[in-house]
């Protein structure tokens, strides 16, 4: 499904059906999956489209740019490292491309979001919730429905800290598609309450191509890269 | 070439041109700079219309008063000139006392930040979304979609309620069930439903127990944390959900009922009174 075509685009399976149909001079798109039907009328232009995995922030509608995903505790030792593999949701956006400009004309996801808040009510941030196993390997995954995330856990601190969450700053996110949706990033413990998150600008394995994201295309002001600071603890 | 003693005119000479020349300069450099940091604090608090406006007025007094302390280099007698601008500024002063105030409030407002523009706030006795945050005053759409003008002195001196100030907030919803339901059933079909809501937040995870055995049925109370942009959506959505639910799964939510049991009136088959 995912990578760059004309608008001959189409793809048909039992959860989701997408087609773009010439319609009265004008292009029609449209798609169906469970119970939601889209239908939008496209102009012919350069008939590029791009569909890639994005932020999994966007459904129902954006109310964060945070993803939380929750996994079986790991126990890390003083001054070490250790990679992990995750799973995280994954939508889907449907982009116009025209001279290197993209233009969203949908976004759709197979997996039923949900949302978090990490921290307290008062000072903490909405999140996109996701729970996950934990793997020493690329686990075996529906790509349409989940990604993976290779996940570098250093453990700064002079204690042995029990982690269990991640929180990615989805501004500052880079996902890869090609075998599998990826998503490469470390983590840095502090101390037992604080950690940075970062993604990295890498695939996960060669061959994969980066993702169009929803806030380049929506050309949104792009904060710094800087790390996403986890400082209500990395542990249930 | 001209000596810098050259009387220009009156007692001013070219120094003293030259000396109020770079006095003026740096006064609106430093204006300039003052502007350009006032604009980077300020860019994400204010509209843009009102931070020029803002900026401006500062750069105005800045360079005024630079100027008032350029002049003495043409031997101005500042004495008169205090004389002067102190009963000017004396009459100004009262002519625009509340103008002043709000004013004030209006930066205070702006360094404290009670509330932001798109949020959902109660100003007294004025509920609503704040659309501007001016200088003189904060501009509210109310649910109705009435335009208000507050003064910012009011609003400063007001109570303030921000309802979406924290990134989540909680709602509560009451629901009776009969007394021939199952009640950890109806808690289950509620919990469920509320598990498959994207914006039933997962933590705080949502309370609902028994929480009054009414005349009429049984009291559950229902505690759900939503993020603060979309609770109200939530709250109405939910509502007719948890109804439609509990219809399906035949838990009856009961009407007002008083049982009447007749005195002297037997009942045929349990020979209780009638009901």
């Amino acid at each position: 499904m995912f990578g760059e075509s004309d608008y001959s685009f189409c793809y048909d399976s039992e959860e989701v059906s997408i087609r773009i149909d010439p319609s009265d001079g004008f292009y029609q798109y449209s798609r169906k999956s469970g119970d939601e039907e889209i239908r939008k009328v496209i102009s012919g232009g350069s008939r590029k489209i791009v569909v890639n995995p994005v932020e999994p922030v966007n459904l129902p509608r954006e109310v964060t740019r945070f993803l939380e995903v929750h996994f079986t505790p790991v126990a890390i030792e003083p001054d070490s490292s250790e990679t992990v593999f995750i799973t995280f949701p994954v939508e889907i956006g449907v982009f116009l491309e025209s001279k290197g400009d993209f233009d969203v004309l949908d976004i759709f996801t197979l997996s039923r979001p949900k949302y978090s808040l990490y921290g307290p009510p008062e000072e903490g941030v909405i999140t996109r919730y996701h729970e996950s196993a934990v793997s020493g390997t690329i686990p075996e995954v529906d790509w349409l429905k989940e990604g993976v995330i290779a996940l570098s856990i250093s453990n700064a601190s002079r204690n042995w800290v029990e982690v269990s969450r991640a929180v990615f700053d989805c501004s500052s996110l880079f996902l890869y598609y090609g075998d599998c949706v990826s998503l490469v990033a470390r983590m840095n413990i502090l101390s037992r309450d604080i950690a940075d998150v970062r993604s990295e600008d890498r695939p996960l394995s060669d061959g994969m191509k980066p993702s169009v994201l929803v806030i380049k295309a929506r050309k949104t002001l792009i904060p710094d890269k800087i790390p996403f600071m986890m400082e209500f603890g990395v542990g249930d | 070439m001209v000596a810098l003693d050259t009387v220009v005119f009156g007692t001013v000479t070219v120094l003293d041109l030259i000396v109020f020349a770079i006095s003026v300069v740096i006064i609106i450099i430093v204006a300039r700079i003052i502007a350009i940091y006032l604009k980077r604090a300020l860019s994400d608090r204010m509209e843009r219309g009102e931070l020029d406006k803002l900026v401006k007025v500062v750069q105005i007094v800045i360079i005024i008063f630079g100027i008032w302390f350029a002049l003495p280099s043409f031997d101005v007698d500042i004495g008169q000139l205090l004389v002067v601008g102190g009963t000017l500024g004396l009459i100004i002063a009262f002519a625009s006392q509340k103008i002043v105030s709000n004013l004030g409030s209006g930066i205070f407002l702006l360094i404290e930040r009670p509330v932001k523009i798109g949020d959902t706030i109660q100003i007294g006795d004025v509920e609503g979304t704040v659309n501007q945050i001016r200088i003189l005053s904060t501009i509210v759409k109310t649910y109705e979609g009435i335009y208000v003008r507050i003064p910012n002195e009011q609003v400063f001196s007001s109570d303030i309620t921000n309802f979406v100030a924290n990134p989540a907030r909680r709602f509560e919803y009451l629901v009776s069930i009969g007394y021939g339901d199952d009640a950890g059933k109806a808690v289950r079909v509620i919990r469920n439903l509320l598990e498959d809501h994207p914006f039933v937040l997962k933590n705080p995870a949502p309370s609902i127990f028994v929480s009054e055995l009414g005349d009429s049925g049984v009291q559950l109370t229902i505690y759900i944390w939503a993020p603060s942009r979309v609770w109200w959506s939530v709250r109405t959505e939910l509502l007719q959900k948890i109804k439609e639910a509990l219809d399906r799964e035949g838990i009856e939510i009961p009407f007002p009922q008083r049982v009447v049991t007749m005195a002297g009136v037997k009942n045929r088959g349990t020979g209780q009174g009638e009901r």
